[in-house]
């Protein structure tokens, strides 16, 4: 008994990935040492594992694509002519075809090869034998891709397939399409199918579960059919024609006589009648859907001859169960899905006719008069005459009637709405049913500033510590950012100064002739900004010997040039000036935060980075503290640092052992070592 | 859209996430250095094949980056040689002509009387005794020497049956004998898999021609009749010549290049 479960079939994979886990099996999995000094015997064993390895893992595989994938004949028809429309069975069946013949091709390669391999003499040959042999494999495996790669499009889109017992209670929807039978199935299942104003636009069989009197009923909703001659239907249509031909099912005729979907009843009616054969030994119902927009009274006379036709054609599947005759109000039926009145009729009537017949037949059949013995109804034999009825207590009838009353009387926000205007004109006071202290703060108005403080920043107890991290973090990124450009003041020169400027300006030109001769060297060096200062050639001691030099004192520029330098230590009083750090946001009434930013800031640059562990507090969709700091430790990780030092990236060539002992070491076999 | 699309069926009522979009072009950009570390850690015979992938996938790229800049570079150009131009060095010297053109019937018969014929591979290395035949004891002691049993391919005919045991010099083992190859034609650039239907000559010695072995150079017969030849008189060929190009017994099958 096949299991209809189609989503557990495995993956086929494509030719190429294919060939390379079953190559990468064999080369893990079977030994792979072999020295031409071995017995020949121990050699050919070892050739022969390997070819023979490769060839039972091809078996293997491609026997469990063959296995799995349903084969068209043996499951339930419906399936069977569901999978033809859907994907040709003929089509299908060569590729699985292919699929087969592969195997043995496969078992035969590896038959020959392995006769060939006895008569190896040499490691060299029998390699060569198994070398051929994987090959010729290999090249099978390459030939069926194409087969591979529709095998697994079919197994995606089967898996996909709504799940349809052909077996259980089914009631199948059918007719034009724009009736509203996906409106109908949404209304009494939970699937939520895709309704929308133009036609076709359920594309295939929708499954939905509904319940009747203890039992589960399956509500399939089709695609709609068009009156066509049976040649000319399109894959779609051909999916409804399969369900309705293959499943046994109460079938429900949807009529769509306001006309709105475009077609009219005339049209509908036709339809009906090209596939009526298809509802032989259906109970059938006819439902006349969208009464709101035209009620079954007030169409034309000819259009009710037309229904007066389809109903005698129901009766008659009425008869051929054996019902009565003159029981034609489960026959034809009105309802609207719109205003969903005689929607909840017209399932009941459905499931009801369906369950009838399934029980008639069961009980004709032979299975079960073996059962039916079995079956025993017991009630209690009457003792006297007297009146039993069952006891409810009064207090309960009471509740229930209040209940009732309650019910009708509730008026909900809704309703209010509705009184006062509407939807635009009135707007319903949320605060309504606040819980509060005292009611008469229900309608305040909650202020955002009080005291010069934001009322929002006391709502959380853990504020302050947050605060804290963050501060952190931002100051973690301000160390990231270099320094901001050094701005010259435009100074007034005296003739002695310009003097001196002329000497700086020589020796910058100097310095420029000694860059250019660096340039020429460029090649072998990366070039780094001058800010980066690798070689720490920019020394505030450097500057201060060339200021002497000119005959300026140092001093004020050193203490200048430190003070805005962040490598330094800053003490706690310079704090309250730091004009160039974004602190000037900072809370004042957290004194410590600022300080705490700049040392961070001039700890990284003269230590090393280690530093205290952080404390973390859980919250902001963490678990526990210890989900968080490895959230942040991953953060960290994945933001990709701009390589602005020139060093040695991810895409320069890397030589991983500089000094390989191969080369580095052991004895010639004739000539001398001097050089290496 | 079918019942069983839930991931579309989700986008569609819900959209996308908001920062999908972003998410997607990050993890995409960060896959150029996923694979950068694969391609560093790599180790073994995973190694090289991802090596010898991404070798190919690195030439292709640039060749495609050199077919877009080729509209934009310059290129000196070569102008075309005439035919029959000579160099300034041979203009002035006669070149004389061969009054006779010769039939390719004479030819032929030419060739055959000097028993020179144009193969493919015209050499071939020698094999040796000691590598074609392996030595069987024989007798109750098993100090008789004189079995050899074929260690190459061979060919036998469909008729053949094996001398009496006890006489057999030379054993052809039956899981060395072929019958078909694998034969291309030169010009039609087909390979075929044709019938043996004789051992020709075996460049080793004639030896091996009649014991029928099939080594590289070997000159073979093929059955061509289901290529379909026809001869300018009107009668169908159906054998040809091929000579055989690959080792037999290293391959497990017989290649070989028709002669035309």
């Amino acid at each position: 008994m096949v299991q209809y479960n189609f989503k557990k079939m495995t993956v086929v994979p494509n030719g190429k990935d294919f060939i390379d886990i079953i190559l990468s099996r064999t080369q893990r999995q079977t030994p792979t040492v072999v020295h031409k000094g071995y017995a020949i015997s121990r050699l050919r064993q070892f050739y022969m594992r390997k070819v023979k390895y490769t060839q039972q893992n091809f078996h293997e595989k491609l026997s469990t694509i063959i296995d799995e994938f349903p084969r068209l004949d043996d499951i339930h028809p419906f399936y069977g002519d569901l999978l033809h429309v859907l994907y040709n069975k003929d089509h299908f069946k060569l590729a699985l075809g292919q699929i087969n013949s592969a195997r043995t091709l496969i078992g035969k390669i590896s038959k020959d090869y392995v006769k060939l391999l006895k008569y190896g003499n040499s490691l060299y040959r029998c390699k060569c034998l198994k070398v051929a042999a994987l090959g010729r494999m290999c090249t099978v495996i390459k030939r069926i891709g194409p087969s591979l790669a529709y095998l697994e499009q079919i197994r995606q889109h089967m898996a996909r397939l709504p799940s349809i017992d052909p077996n259980t209670r089914t009631v199948l929807i059918c007719g034009y399409p724009n009736v509203g039978k996906s409106s109908f199935i949404n209304k009494i299942t939970r699937a939520d199918v895709d309704v929308q104003p133009y036609a076709f636009t359920t594309k295939s069989l929708f499954v939905g579960h509904t319940d009747y009197k203890y039992l589960r009923y399956q509500v399939i909703d089709t695609p709609g059919i068009l009156d066509r001659p049976f040649e000319d239907r399109n894959i779609i249509e051909m999916c409804s024609i399969t369900a309705l031909a293959h499943l046994r099912a109460a079938v429900l005729f949807f009529l769509d006589i306001s006309g709105s979907c475009g077609y009219n009843i005339a049209q509908q009616a036709s339809l009906f009648h090209s596939i009526k054969s298809l509802f032989m030994n259906k109970p059938l119902i006819i439902v006349c859907n969208k009464t709101d927009l035209q009620p079954l009274e007030g169409i034309s006379e000819e259009d009710k001859k037309l229904v007066a036709e389809m109903k005698n054609e129901a009766m008659k599947t009425v008869i051929g169960q054996g019902g009565e005759a003159t029981n034609d109000e489960g026959v034809l039926l009105t309802m609207s899905t719109l205003t969903e009145e005689g929607v909840i009729s017209v399932k009941n009537a459905a499931c009801e006719r369906l369950l009838n017949q399934r029980v008639e037949l069961k009980m004709k059949s032979k299975k079960i008069n073996e059962c039916l013995n079995r079956f025993h109804v017991a009630l209690p034999k009457q003792r006297d005459s007297k009146e039993r009825p069952p006891c409810i207590p009064q207090a309960v009838l009471e509740a229930k009637s209040k209940q009732a009353a309650e019910k009708e009387k509730r008026s909900t926000e809704r309703d209010l709405e509705n009184e006062n205007g509407g939807a635009g004109v009135y707007s319903s006071s949320l605060k309504k049913h606040y819980i509060l202290a005292n009611d008469e703060w229900k309608e305040d108005v909650m202020p955002e500033i009080l005291d010069g403080y934001n009322v929002c920043d006391f709502v959380d107890p853990d504020i302050f510590h947050r605060l804290k991290e963050l501060e952190r973090e931002e100051g973690l990124r301000h160390e990231e950012q270099g320094d901001d450009d050094f701005e010259m003041d435009a100074l007034k020169l005296t003739p002695e100064e310009q003097g001196m400027l002329s000497e700086i300006r020589k020796k910058r030109s100097k310095f420029i002739q000694q860059h250019r001769i660096k340039k020429s060297t460029a090649e072998s060096r990366p070039i780094v900004p001058r800010k980066f200062d690798k070689d720490r050639e920019f020394t505030t001691k450097r500057m201060g010997r060339q200021l002497t030099k000119l005959g300026i004192d140092p001093t004020m520029a050193i203490n200048r040039a430190r003070s805005r330098s962040v490598s330094r230590g800053r003490k706690r009083e310079r704090s309250v000036d730091g004009g160039d750090t974004d602190g000037g946001d900072a809370m004042d009434m957290d004194v410590d935060a600022p300080n705490k930013k700049q040392r961070m800031l001039s700890r990284s640059h003269s230590r090393s980075r280690s530093r205290p562990p952080i404390e973390v507090v859980p919250g902001e969709g963490f678990k526990d503290s210890s989900q968080k700091a490895k959230a942040i430790k991953k953060a960290r990780k994945s933001n990709m640092m701009r390589n602005k030092n020139a060093r040695r990236g991810e895409a320069d060539r890397v030589i991983p052992t500089l000094k390989p002992k191969h080369l580095f070491s052991g004895k010639r076999s004739i000539g001398k070592t001097q050089r290496r | 859209m079918p019942q069983g699309d839930y991931i579309d069926l989700h986008r569609k009522r819900y959209g996308y996430r908001p920062d999908h979009f972003e998410r997607k072009r990050k993890k995409e950009a960060r896959l150029v250095h996923k694979r950068s570390e694969i391609a560093q850690k790599a180790l073994g015979i995973k190694g090289k094949m991802f090596a010898k992938k991404r070798y190919a996938e690195k030439a292709l790229m640039k060749k495609t980056l050199m077919m877009h800049e080729e509209s934009s570079t310059r290129r000196k150009v070569d102008d075309d040689v005439h035919e029959g131009s000579i160099p300034a060095y041979l203009l002035d010297r006669d070149t004389t002509t061969r009054a006779k053109i010769l039939n390719n019937t004479i030819k032929q018969k030419r060739k055959e009387k000097a028993g020179k014929w144009e193969v493919p591979l015209p050499k071939v290395r020698p094999v040796a005794e000691d590598e074609m035949f392996k030595i069987l004891r024989s007798g109750k002691r098993k100090t008789k020497q004189w079995k050899r049993m074929v260690t190459k391919a061979t060919f036998v005919g469909p008729g053949f049956t094996r001398k009496p045991p006890k006489y057999e010099r030379f054993i052809r083992p039956s899981g060395l004998r072929f019958t078909k190859s694998h034969v291309t034609h030169p010009e039609l650039k087909a390979t075929f898999n044709l019938e043996i239907i004789g051992v020709k000559k075996n460049p080793n010695g004639q030896m091996y021609t009649s014991l029928g072995v099939l080594t590289k150079g070997t000159i073979i017969e093929v059955n061509v009749s289901e290529l379909g030849l026809v001869t300018p008189a009107g009668k169908v060929v159906w054998g040809k010549y091929a000579q055989v190009t690959n080792n037999p017994e290293n391959d497990g099958c017989v290649n070989a290049v028709l002669l035309v």
